[in-house]
């Protein structure tokens, strides 16, 4: 299924010193390319009731709403990059801007060498989109019909279709929905078949925005393994999600947008690592132990009572006291029955960045 | 029965708002009554060079034309497709939980948005009279029957309107019914041609009918054309049409309720 | 993409209309009547007319026949074959362009091709009929120029007929709102032209010939096959057609580029 992607023969191979890496090695042809990109939507600005309406009616004034801020972005091919941000941070338009569904205010943007919105089919051919809450499934036909259609569409041999649809049974379950009609789908049986029309194609450029909302888990599994599977082809792979499983689980590196900012531009493992120093040691012992009898013993951490008398958490600094000296430390007051360490979770280190716990600085390679 | 008439009222005002917000909109809406205004006048300027037809003189023509602009005007298309698009994108569910009689708080609607379409009609009268038409008022009676059945001509041309946004209900296609509609009514209101001037068997049927109201009436009286019984007939049959009308929507309404499916969503 | 190949997908996204529509059968037969209705009371005004005068500004009750056929033909042609375009500003207030903008197919195309107005065949029929019956009926001098330049004139005023359609629609990209009301206005101002042109003032005279050339959808093309005077006018329709594809294209494709779309 993997498309080899085209080289445009103006676009000059160039890496910035940058701090990205993916597990295929350094890609040197950026695929996506944003620079400045700026996008600003002209909103009515009126006052509320009839009166508002009728002195707008006299004098308009206009509110400029910036929705993505001077971002610059490089993605080469191959990578899988993922694409968070709270609600209204920008994460969409900048999807729209990137795929030419949206003309920028100032800035620049090319895929694969090519203006998108001035380029048009020749881009469209190199890239698939998925709308999460939107579906591009004709309503009145059969998926399999619908899927047909676009093939006529992209312009997709036959025969190559057929194996390909095979495939995305074998991955996805696509047989099984292949006859239904549009509108009887279900939202599960929907998002697999939307992925199959974006993917039919085999573009090597992918977006994803939101492709799993409202998923029951066995289907998100799936999708996900399936994001995986591409990524690890080659594909490159575009995702945004407020799903942050779904992000841990696809995407090597990790793009943070908020107010239309780009705020963090990384590996996710260097993320990680950079600041998710915390460990969380869970112990059991023999006798309950008083966590204000330990407290002194462990300075540098947070000691709480866990769920019973008998559990103990310590929270710490991996960086400043490793999970040997606490269990060292504890076992002078109790006999432990029982340990367990918690890695740190993407989805904490990213939401105490939304919430402005962790700002980000100088350690991160910015966008 | 009392009735609050303070969340009428405020419909009402809601709808006048959103003429003023989607100003665009609702000039277009009446635009296109405003072109069919001038190709009737080149048409009739052309017809009546030749010679005068019964009872209708180049000047008398231009006046009737006015009021066919009028006719026109008031409860424009964008009452028209409002009062449809709520049907048709099954937002009536929301209506239908406030304690507000459905049918009234449409009229209230289109009440509200008559301020703008009355605007807009003064302006093209007082256009026209600058350009020379010649307006000779009938003695007061007429007129003041003239004011009454301008009243009935709101009244019949709403619940028409809105009786077709009830078949919404059974129907997804609101366009169809709307041309259908508007084919039948321009002919039999006398908006076309007046009734008097069609084929004597239509012309005679089309006084009876409730579109006659709804053009051809206002028209007559104001140029002096309907006098003495005839002008009382008249307007009496637009009223017993205007109650009528009314009464059929109720049980429309009641139809429509049993047949509720909630369509688009 | 071939020319072939754009026709062929077109068709084939027409087609996939095609169950929807017919599901709604009473809905079909609805549009249909209320199209033959709108055709009838024009055929009705007319006769009106004509038993009251001879002629109108010249013209006699077949010429003129002819004329409200060929408008009637090109409407039906246009909701047969281009009715999505009336929707386009339903879609742009929705966002609904966004999975069309990422598509290899031209994206005026993709819009126009999104319904089809079966309700198109009750003007196809009544339309052709008013034109096959005008041609035969009216004093029309036939030579084997005028038979091969007719067809031509009458389906250069069909292409003139969608160009309008496709510009004035466009206008949505500009003015919000659900409603193609700028579209439909202007359509509206169409149906003057109905009329012989020659009633009308200079000033709608010169609107309806160069700004909105609707003159050249029924007036001159059916001037000049009924004989008329403005001969060499009528065969600039062609041209006039060509000028309004480029205009239409123009303006689709400026409007694109203010798309918002929805959402953040």
């Amino acid at each position: 299924m993997r498309r080899i992607p085209v080289n445009h023969p103006a676009n000059p191979v160039s890496v910035r010193g940058r701090e990205t890496t993916t597990d295929k090695g350094s890609s040197s042809m950026a695929l996506i390319e944003a620079e400045d990109l700026t996008k600003s939507f002209r909103q009515a600005d009126k006052d509320p009731g009839l009166a508002g309406s009728l002195r707008h009616l006299v004098r308009r004034r206009y509110q400029e709403k910036l929705a993505v801020d001077h971002i610059s972005l490089r993605v080469g091919a191959g990578e899988a990059v993922a694409y968070v941000g709270p609600n209204g941070a920008g994460k969409s338009t900048t999807v729209k801007l990137l795929s030419g569904i949206l003309v920028p205010t100032s800035g620049q943007v090319r895929i694969d060498g090519l203006v998108p919105h001035e380029n048009r089919m020749a881009v469209a051919q190199r890239i698939g989109v998925l709308f999460g809450q939107r579906t591009q499934l004709w309503w009145d036909l059969t998926v399999a019909d619908s899927l047909s259609t676009l093939r006529d569409v992209y312009g997709v041999d036959p025969a190559v279709h057929r194996r390909r649809l095979a495939r995305f049974d074998e991955v996805l379950g696509l047989g099984e929905i292949l006859p239904v009609v549009g509108r009887k789908l279900s939202l599960g049986q929907r998002v697999r078949a939307d992925l199959a029309a974006a993917l039919l194609h085999a573009p090597p450029v992918v977006y994803l925005d939101e492709p799993t909302i409202g998923l029951d888990v066995g289907v998100k599994d799936r999708v996900r393994a399936f994001l995986r599977s591409l990524a690890d082809e080659g594909t490159t792979v575009m995702l945004t999600s407020h799903d942050l499983q779904d992000i841990e689980d696809v995407c090597h590196r990790l793009v943070i947008i908020d107010g239309g900012r780009i705020i963090f531009d990384g590996s996710m493992a260097a993320l990680k690592d950079e600041f998710a120093k915390e460990r969380l040691l869970r112990l059991e012992t023999v006798e309950p132990l008083d966590p204000q009898a330990l407290r002194p013993l462990l300075p540098l951490t947070e000691v709480r009572q866990g769920e019973h008398p008998r559990e103990v958490l310590i929270r710490f600094d991996r960086f400043k006291v490793t999970a040997a000296q606490v269990v060292a430390a504890t076992g002078t007051l109790a006999e432990i029955t029982d340990f367990r360490v918690d890695e740190p979770q993407i989805e904490d280190v990213i939401r105490r960045v939304y919430t402005g716990e962790l700002l980000l600085g100088s350690g991160a390679a910015r966008g | 029965m009392t009735w609050n008439p303070r969340p009428y009222l405020a419909l009402a005002r809601a709808t006048a708002r959103s003429a003023v917000v989607f100003r665009l909109q609702f000039a277009l809406s009446l635009f296109s009554v405003l072109f069919q205004l001038v190709a009737m006048l080149a048409v009739w300027h052309a017809l009546l060079s030749h010679k005068p037809l019964t009872g209708f003189t180049w000047p008398k023509m231009e006046v009737y034309l006015l009021v066919t602009f009028t006719a026109g005007a008031v409860v424009s298309n964008f009452s028209d497709f409002r009062i449809s698009y709520k049907i048709r994108n099954g937002q009536v569910a929301l209506d239908l939980v406030k304690p507000l009689d459905y049918q009234r708080a449409r009229l209230a609607e289109t009440v509200g948005g008559l301020g703008g379409e009355l605007l807009s009609v003064l302006l093209v009268w007082a256009v026209g009279l600058a350009f020379g038409v010649r307006l000779d008022l009938p003695a007061l009676r007429y007129l003041a029957l003239f004011a009454v059945s301008l009243v009935l001509l709101v009244l019949l041309k709403f619940t028409l309107t809105y009786l077709t946004g009830l078949l919404c209900f059974w129907t997804k296609n609101y366009l169809g019914i709307y041309w259908a509609r508007l084919a039948i009514v321009s002919l039999l209101s006398g908006a076309l041609v007046p009734l008097s001037l069609l084929p004597h068997w239509l012309g005679e049927t089309a006084q009876w009918l409730p579109f006659a109201g709804m053009t051809s009436t206002p028209g007559l009286l104001l140029i002096g054309n309907a006098t003495g019984g005839q002008a009382y007939r008249l307007v009496a049959v637009q009223l017993v049409w205007a109650v009528l009308l009314w009464s059929a929507a109720r049980l429309a309404w009641r139809g429509a309720m049993r047949q509720v499916t909630i369509q688009g969503g | 993409m071939s020319p072939l190949r754009i026709t062929r997908i077109y068709l084939r996204m027409l087609g996939t209309h095609l169950r929807g529509s017919l599901e709604y059968e009473w809905d079909f037969w609805l549009m249909v009547f209320a199209a033959v209705l709108t055709q009838l009371v024009s055929v009705v005004f007319l006769r009106v007319v004509f038993t009251l005068i001879p002629d109108l500004d010249g013209w006699t009750f077949w010429p003129i026949v002819i004329m409200f056929g060929l408008i009637s033909f090109g409407e039906g042609i246009g909701s047969l074959f281009f009715e999505g375009m009336w929707r386009l500003a339903y879609r742009i207030n929705q966002g609904e362009l966004d999975y069309m903008l990422v598509r290899p197919y031209p994206l005026a195309l993709q819009v126009t091709s999104a319904e089809i107005g079966l309700n198109g065949l009750g003007n196809i029929t009544s339309g052709g009929a008013m034109i096959v019956l005008g041609l035969c009926r009216a004093p029309i001098h036939w030579s084997p120029g005028l038979v091969l330049v007719a067809p031509l004139l009458f389906v250069s005023a069909m292409t003139i007929k969608v160009s309008i359609s496709v510009t004035t629609n466009a206008a949505s990209f500009w003015i919000q709102g659900p409603n193609p009301l700028f579209a439909m206005a202007v359509h509206q101002g169409g149906e003057l032209t109905r009329y012989p042109l020659t009633l009308f003032p200079i000033a709608l005279r010169s609107v309806f010939c160069l700004v909105v050339p609707f003159a050249f959808v029924g007036f001159f093309p059916a001037e000049f096959v009924t004989g008329g005077h403005a001969l060499w006018i009528g065969l600039a329709t062609p041209a006039v057609a060509a000028y309004c594809v480029l205009v239409a294209r123009f303006a689709f494709r400026r409007g694109v580029l203010r798309y918002e779309s929805t959402g953040s």
